[in-house]
């Protein structure tokens, strides 16, 4: 999978050019002279970043059909998940935080998954997906506006919360959650670079 | 200026969005990555002014988004609004110290932090300052690390107020400082994105 490259490795921090590591010879190179990332090896193969992804899509579905949080007090029960807690912000224009939320606590971790299934899928049989480089254009931009794990700690300060008055109860859709960071934080271990490598050494 | 092997002074130029190595003359003819079609060039244009006009924008809006409530609570004790700065001090006597650590870290310490650390950044590679580039370089990636952490105040209102909905216990609705909140958020991510921090590493003698 590793193919041998003579094109120095170049520092998008510091646009430093540094000598090509043989593949393989370290986890995650650095540049010496700004700390950032170069290059990481590619230590899980596409099938099984195919397994994690289809994990994620899972989780993502349970976390959205299930509740998150529930509270049960005199016969009235109200229940949350990421929806409901953006629609919750829909009164007048507050709106716009509606949007936010919606927009990186749902829509940019749902993109995220459905580009890496359609990527992988064909990856994983050695194949360049039709509209790869669009999707890895699209990936590398919706990164830093993906926020599931600030959800996630967000309702572990709503319990927290909350609990002074009621008895708060953690739905199947917290755990999702919680399953749903650590998947995604596994997929985003690998950035820009290291997924093109990827896709374009897969296959024709 | 030093022996920094740079991709410049070898005739080549990386691509910002895909990482590709190739030619500078070329890639800078044709404006666009070979691979993956995105504008590349020898810096992202006016990158310093973008990231300073962002940046102002978000210290602005991070006023009202203190000054203003974020959450209306009714309770059998009356109604009450609360910004940011006041649900922390109710933690705190509540005796939930830890809670209010977070909130205060998320929506006050990393706001601030960004502010100071974009300001510094933007501030020496104005004058050219060369020592602590390394440490100036790491800080960038910091601020771009913690900056969405903000949001969680606004997770926090969203679901307390699709919770708290009881007529005897008490319910809670949230108020327009939110929205200002979340404009410090997006606006401070953006001045982060759109800095480009081989700025930092040009000195003087920009070669452009």
């Amino acid at each position: 999978m590793a193919r041998p490259s003579t094109a120095p490795l170049i520092c998008l921090h510091c646009d430093t050019a540094h000598r090509p590591v043989s593949p393989g010879a370290a986890v995650v190179v650095y540049c010496s002279y700004c700390g950032a990332v170069l290059a990481r090896r590619h230590d899980i193969t596409a099938t099984q970043l195919l397994a994690v992804t289809i994990a994620a899509a899972i989780l993502f579905v349970i976390a959205n059909v299930t509740s998150v949080l529930d509270i049960e007090f005199g016969g009235v029960h109200t229940e949350a998940n990421i929806w409901a807690a953006a629609l919750s912000l829909d009164q007048g224009w507050i709106f716009c935080a509606a949007l936010a939320l919606a927009v990186t606590m749902f829509v940019v971790p749902m993109l995220q998954i459905a580009l890496l299934l359609w990527v992988l899928l064909f990856a994983s049989v050695a194949l360049r997906a039709p509209g790869y480089r669009h999707a890895l254009v699209l990936l590398h931009h919706l990164r830093p506006w993906s926020m599931t794990e600030v959800f996630l700690l967000g309702a572990l300060v709503a319990i927290v919360k909350l609990s002074a008055w009621v008895h708060v109860i953690a739905g199947e859709g917290l755990w999702a959650i919680g399953g749903l960071t650590i998947l995604l934080a596994i997929l985003s271990r690998y950035d820009s670079r290291n997924w093109w490598e990827r896709v374009e050494s897969a296959g024709p | 200026m030093s022996t920094r092997p740079t991709a410049a002074a070898l005739g080549l130029i990386a691509c910002r969005v895909c990482g590709l190595v190739s030619s500078r003359l070329q890639t800078l003819n044709a404006g666009r990555c070979a691979r993956c079609a995105s504008r590349v060039q020898v810096r992202a244009p006016r990158s310093a002014e973008h990231t300073l006009a962002w940046l102002l924008t978000g210290v602005i809006l991070y006023i009202p988004a203190n000054l203003m409530p974020v959450m209306y609570t009714s309770g059998v004790q009356g109604g009450q609004e609360s910004t940011i700065l006041s649900g922390v001090v109710s933690f705190w006597q509540a005796g939930s110290w830890d809670i209010a650590a977070l909130i205060f870290i998320a929506s006050v310490a990393v706001p601030s932090t960004k502010f100071i650390a974009l300001g510094l950044i933007l501030w020496t590679v104005r004058r050219g300052t060369l020592p602590g580039r390394r440490e100036r370089t790491k800080l960038y990636r910091v601020v771009e690390f913690i900056g969405y952490w903000s949001m969680l105040d606004v997770a926090v209102v969203a679901l307390t107020s699709t919770l708290l909905q009881f007529k005897t216990l008490g319910s809670a609705e949230p108020r327009e400082g939110i929205v200002f909140f979340c404009g410090v958020v997006v606006t401070t991510m953006i001045a982060a994105l759109s800095f480009d921090p081989r700025l930092i590493w040009d000195g003087r003698t920009r070669d452009d």
